[in-house]
């Protein structure tokens, strides 16, 4: 080989082998110019702060996506949680399915935060949760980092999982939530949305009040109208522009590498699929095509089927569509590492702690995790915290 | 026959009927939440990503309810279904021109869209 050759060579190599691995808020790798440019436009759509007079409210929980989604960085968790409430009768009254989501009466997610001019004519300092209530569920804010990725899994992926009758014998019987149109759903702790584009156009109206062209009501103060003077700013609050941009940086947001095994963690991959994790926490799904090539035909370390499993009456709360109060979708476990709680209220402040909370078709990987030894339940931790 | 006749069969074609004449139509697909068969009244969800909103209808005698392509009553939706409607506002509220039964939000479509 020739000396230039070699040089050659050996630059290849210390290229492919330098190259950063994404980190919390990285774009995808492999993007093109113009797509790298959108995502940074995106990025200061989603920080946009909105006031009342760029048509925050009048029920609102956060004023920017950035302020529930901020840790470590845009895209990722934050602190705040919020209200969910629903009712669910076993022996639906008739003329009735057994989930209500009290659409009707401002559900389901009631806001906690109401502008000074609603406060001024209703005296209130959040949405009132009507009386039908059957449960009300906190849910914290997870990151966003990989959900462009899950968004392009194709439906077939999920559905190829589903065992709703458990013929397998596995103890494990998923299945799809559903929208109220009938696609099948996968965002959201109860897989209720359909695709990443509506899970970002419902979140301005839902969680900042502010509308946009595909939701373009404001929607209702309990079960009333807002009165007159609470809302100035003319629908659309939000131009498809602004919408687009916001959903662009979400969709290409790229999940955090997982990191490299300590030797603490090693062991730990392999107990993770001994003791049964891999059943709901299916480590790796692949996408389908895409405009997007960054997003095309890739595998995924999502560690969720987006299926929806029962989980036992400790963890229940609500019910949406399909979805029982005691069935969640298996949350993604990539950028796991990086959320201070778990579970979908973030009742556990540890990763063992999350574990032991699993019941119902959980029940049995939970067992076999209790009977490993200590040093094999830290190295199934260890594992995780490498996610 | 007569082209006069031809001509004012042409315009009365061009012309909606009534049911059709009212404001620009909307489309909605969604899961009936209630059905008020005495009342001729249809109450359906549907919304985007989790900005969820009940769209209610009044569903006149003569709108054509349908299933699997065949004419069904409105007695025979419940709720659960899911739901193609064709609407237009009116004063007071909206109307429905067609309803048509495509699936379970238990089981999804009966067939895809």
């Amino acid at each position: 080989m020739t000396r230039c050759g070699a040089l050659v060579l050996v630059g290849l190599a210390i290229a492919g082998g330098c190259r950063r691995p994404p980190q919390p808020g990285d774009p995808l790798p492999g993007l093109t110019a113009a797509e790298r440019a959108r995502f940074d436009s995106g990025r200061v759509a989603f920080d946009s702060v909105f006031t009342p007079g760029t048509g925050l409210g009048p029920l609102f929980n956060a004023d920017a996506c950035g302020e529930c989604h901020e840790e470590p960085v845009a895209g990722g968790a934050g602190d705040e949680t919020e209200r969910h409430a629903t009712a669910f009768h076993a022996v639906p009254p008739a003329g009735a399915r057994p989930c209500d989501e009290l659409v009707a009466l401002g559900g389901p997610v009631f806001q906690q935060r109401v502008t000074p001019a609603l406060r001024a004519a209703v005296g209130i300092d959040s949405e009132p949760v009507p009386p039908q209530v059957t449960a009300i569920a906190t849910r914290t804010s997870p990151d966003v980092f990989g959900f462009g990725l899950l968004d392009a899994v194709p439906d077939s992926a999920i559905l190829v999982r589903a065992d709703p009758d458990d013929r397998d014998g596995d103890g494990i019987s998923g299945r799809p939530n559903r929208f109220f149109d009938g696609r099948i759903g996968r965002f959201g702790r109860k897989a209720l949305v359909p695709t990443l584009r509506e899970f970002n156009e419902g979140a301005f109206p839902t969680e900042q009040g502010v509308t946009n062209p595909a939701a373009p009501d404001e929607g209702t103060f309990g079960d009333r109208p807002f009165p007159a003077g609470t809302d100035p700013t003319p629908e659309p609050e939000l131009s498809r522009e602004a919408v687009d941009l916001a959903d662009f940086f979400v969709r290409l947001l790229a999940p955090p590498a997982p990191q490299r095994l300590s030797r603490a963690a090693r062991p730990g991959r392999e107990l993770f699929v001994r003791v049964g994790c891999d059943g709901c926490h299916v480590p790796a799904l692949q996408t389908g095509d895409s405009p997007v090539a960054a997003l095309r035909y890739r595998d995924v370390a999502a560690y969720t089927d987006l299926l929806l499993h029962d989980m036992g009456p400790e963890l229940a709360d609500i019910c949406f569509a399909n979805a029982t109060p005691s069935e969640f979708r298996t949350e993604p476990l990539m950028g796991v590492r990086l959320m201070a709680r778990f579970l979908h209220d973030g009742r556990a402040t540890t990763l063992e702690q999350a574990i032991e909370m699993h019941a119902g078709e959980a029940a049995r990987s939970r067992d076999r995790f209790r009977t490993l030894t200590a040093e094999e339940r830290a190295a199934v931790v260890a594992f995780l915290k490498t996610l | 026959m007569n082209p006069f006749v031809l001509a004012s069969l042409a315009i009365i074609a061009a012309f909606p009927t009534a049911a059709t004449a009212q404001q620009p139509t909307h489309n909605v697909q969604g899961a009936v939440r209630q059905v008020d068969v005495r009342g001729r009244a249809l109450e359906v969800t549907t919304g985007v990503g989790m900005a969820l909103r009940v769209v209610r209808l009044q569903v006149p005698a003569d709108v054509r309810v349908t299933a699997a392509g065949a004419a069904v009553p409105l007695s025979q939706l419940a709720p659960g279904d899911i739901v193609r409607v064709s609407y237009g506002g009116r004063p007071g509220g909206y109307l429905a021109y067609t309803i048509e039964r495509v699936g379970r939000i238990a089981t999804g479509l009966e067939v895809a869209p």
